[in-house]
């Protein structure tokens, strides 16, 4: 795991982290099994800054990413998830799950770029093997999933999403498999190698927020409203030993609890 | 050899042979006679004897076997295609299968031995019917067992009907069609076996069915044993070298590539 603390900004394309856009969610509403989930529901995605979404289990965190990803429609009328510079969010955006997702009969620099596949390009090899290397995997290209670790695997998947180079990147609980120590060395990696787009992050984990956000809110009650969350001070990500961070961690957690009844 | 792996192959050849001896040891004592229980000497000496008639016996088996074993890989698979398309088209036809599946061979073989004309065909037919099950179901259930956040990445990466069949599609379903086919190359040989049974059939195209009910009317049970095991080496044969496919067309997923 050493090999991971040494950061380096892998040189991207110019364009790539200059334009990440801000997202704008407005009047969201969300049914299931004629419950309302949640209504009307707003929500500003700063440009090029890590929103974290916090919320109790069946809250419809995930529904909403996949929303905001174009994989589902909201119900209702009036719906729009949009981009601040008008342009279409299809195509900028990238995925990451809390399960890996990576497909067990490739290895791990053809898992990197499966996007390059899709899209019937030629993997640029030199950036795959970049890729690996600036999340601790260098030289492992040739392995298969299966022979890696599920924190490797994650590293791996996190490797692929920056690969794809996109300015808008979902995450749904991607750490939330990890044992703890792990979890905290692919945060930093995160943090460093995703600076400057615009991140949505979904978590579970309240010193994860603390850690990573540059905003908070909290998704609760029923149907859900977006409840704001002051953030610890300090640049992302913050000490996980910080005092101001296990503070924030504190009462975040005591007001999740609360949410629950 | 490792360990392991000796006692694999060491074991089951210890019982075997301890079996055999027994076996013989009992025929001997006892003085059985050979038309009612052939000792294991008996029956290699009539394997050995009768070495011509019976390998072109296995032959033609290995051939009805081989032609049910690849019609149902084409057919089953292609079913499979079919019904994954839609779920209307998977209720209304699923059932149709099923009947195919639950209605004993033995009961329709006599039908199509009548409805196909020439023997071979016929019989390939039978064993294709029995063979061509698992092969539906679990090409079927593979193709169905795509993992449904794999499936949103790739619907957002756009990848069109044809990518998703090629590059997620076929590839997770592998496994399941890799665990039909050892089952369906089973049920092929047992197929070709009943088929040859109802049917009958002599001179050139007899198989091993025909060896046994043969030996049975002349009473050379020897020679009924000899068939017999030749099937059983036949069936193994069949076993190991699916799973030699299997290990060959999976391996990659279960570590360094």
């Amino acid at each position: 795991m050493s090999q991971i603390a040494t950061p380096g900004r892998l040189t991207d394309p110019p364009t790539a982290l200059s334009t990440a856009p801000a997202i704008a969610i407005r009047g969201l509403t969300l049914r299931f099994g004629g419950e309302t989930l949640f209504e009307n529901l707003d929500l500003d995605l700063e440009a090029g800054r890590f929103t974290v979404l916090l919320g109790a289990s069946g809250v419809g965190k995930t529904t909403l990413l996949r929303i905001v990803a174009g994989l589902e429609t909201p119900d209702g009328p009036g719906g729009s998830v949009r981009a601040d510079d008008g342009r279409p969010l299809a195509g900028r955006i990238a995925w990451m799950a809390q399960q890996d997702l990576l497909c067990p009969w490739l290895d791990a620099a053809a898992n990197v770029a499966l996007g390059d596949r899709l899209r019937g390009r030629r993997p640029d090899r030199d950036r795959v093997a970049g890729m690996l290397a600036s999340v601790g995997l260098d030289g492992r290209g040739g392995v298969m999933p299966a022979a890696l670790s599920g924190g490797m695997r994650q590293r791996v998947a996190l490797a692929r999403t920056l690969y794809e180079n996109r300015k808008v990147v979902l995450m749904d609980e991607p750490f939330s498999a990890l044992d703890s120590p792990t979890r905290l060395r692919i945060q930093d990696l995160a943090a460093d190698r995703l600076a400057g787009r615009t991140v949505l992050l979904i978590t579970h984990d309240a010193l994860e927020a603390c850690r990573l956000a540059d905003r908070l809110v909290v998704l609760a009650g029923r149907p859900a409203r977006l409840i704001e969350h002051p953030v610890p001070p300090g640049p992302v990500p913050r000490r996980s030993d910080d005092a101001e961070v296990l503070a924030a961690q504190g009462a975040l957690l005591e007001r999740l609890a609360a949410g629950i009844g | 050899m490792k360990r392991a792996q000796l006692s694999t192959v060491l074991g089951p050849l210890i019982v075997g042979i301890a079996v055999l001896a027994l076996w013989q040891a009992i025929c001997r004592l006892w003085h059985i006679p050979p038309y009612l229980m052939p000792a294991p000497t008996d029956i290699a000496a009539s394997l050995v004897a009768n070495a011509v008639p019976l390998l072109h016996a296995l032959r033609s088996t290995l051939l009805v076997t081989f032609a049910a074993l690849l019609i149902s890989v084409v057919l089953g698979v292609l079913a499979a295609f079919v019904l994954v398309q839609s779920r209307l088209i998977e209720r209304s036809l699923m059932p149709y299968v099923i009947i195919m599946q639950v209605t004993p061979i033995v009961a329709i073989a006599p039908l199509i031995i009548i409805l196909v004309k020439s023997t071979l065909p016929a019989l390939i037919v039978c064993a294709t019917l029995i063979a061509i099950f698992p092969i539906i179901s679990n090409t079927l259930a593979g193709l169905r067992s795509v993992d449904p956040g794999l499936e949103s990445f790739f619907r957002m990466h756009k990848a069109s009907r044809l990518q998703m069949l090629w590059r997620l599609r076929i590839p997770s379903a592998l496994p399941m069609f890799m665990a039909g086919l050892r089952i369906s190359a089973g049920l092929a040989l047992v197929g070709a076996i009943v088929a040859e049974f109802v049917a009958g059939t002599g001179g050139n195209s007899a198989g091993l069915a025909y060896e046994i009910l043969q030996s049975g009317f002349q009473m050379d049970i020897p020679r009924m044993f000899a068939a017999l095991s030749l099937i059983t080496l036949a069936g193994l044969a069949l076993y190991f070298a699916m799973a030699l496919l299997e290990r060959l067309a999976l391996h990659r997923w279960h570590g360094q590539g």
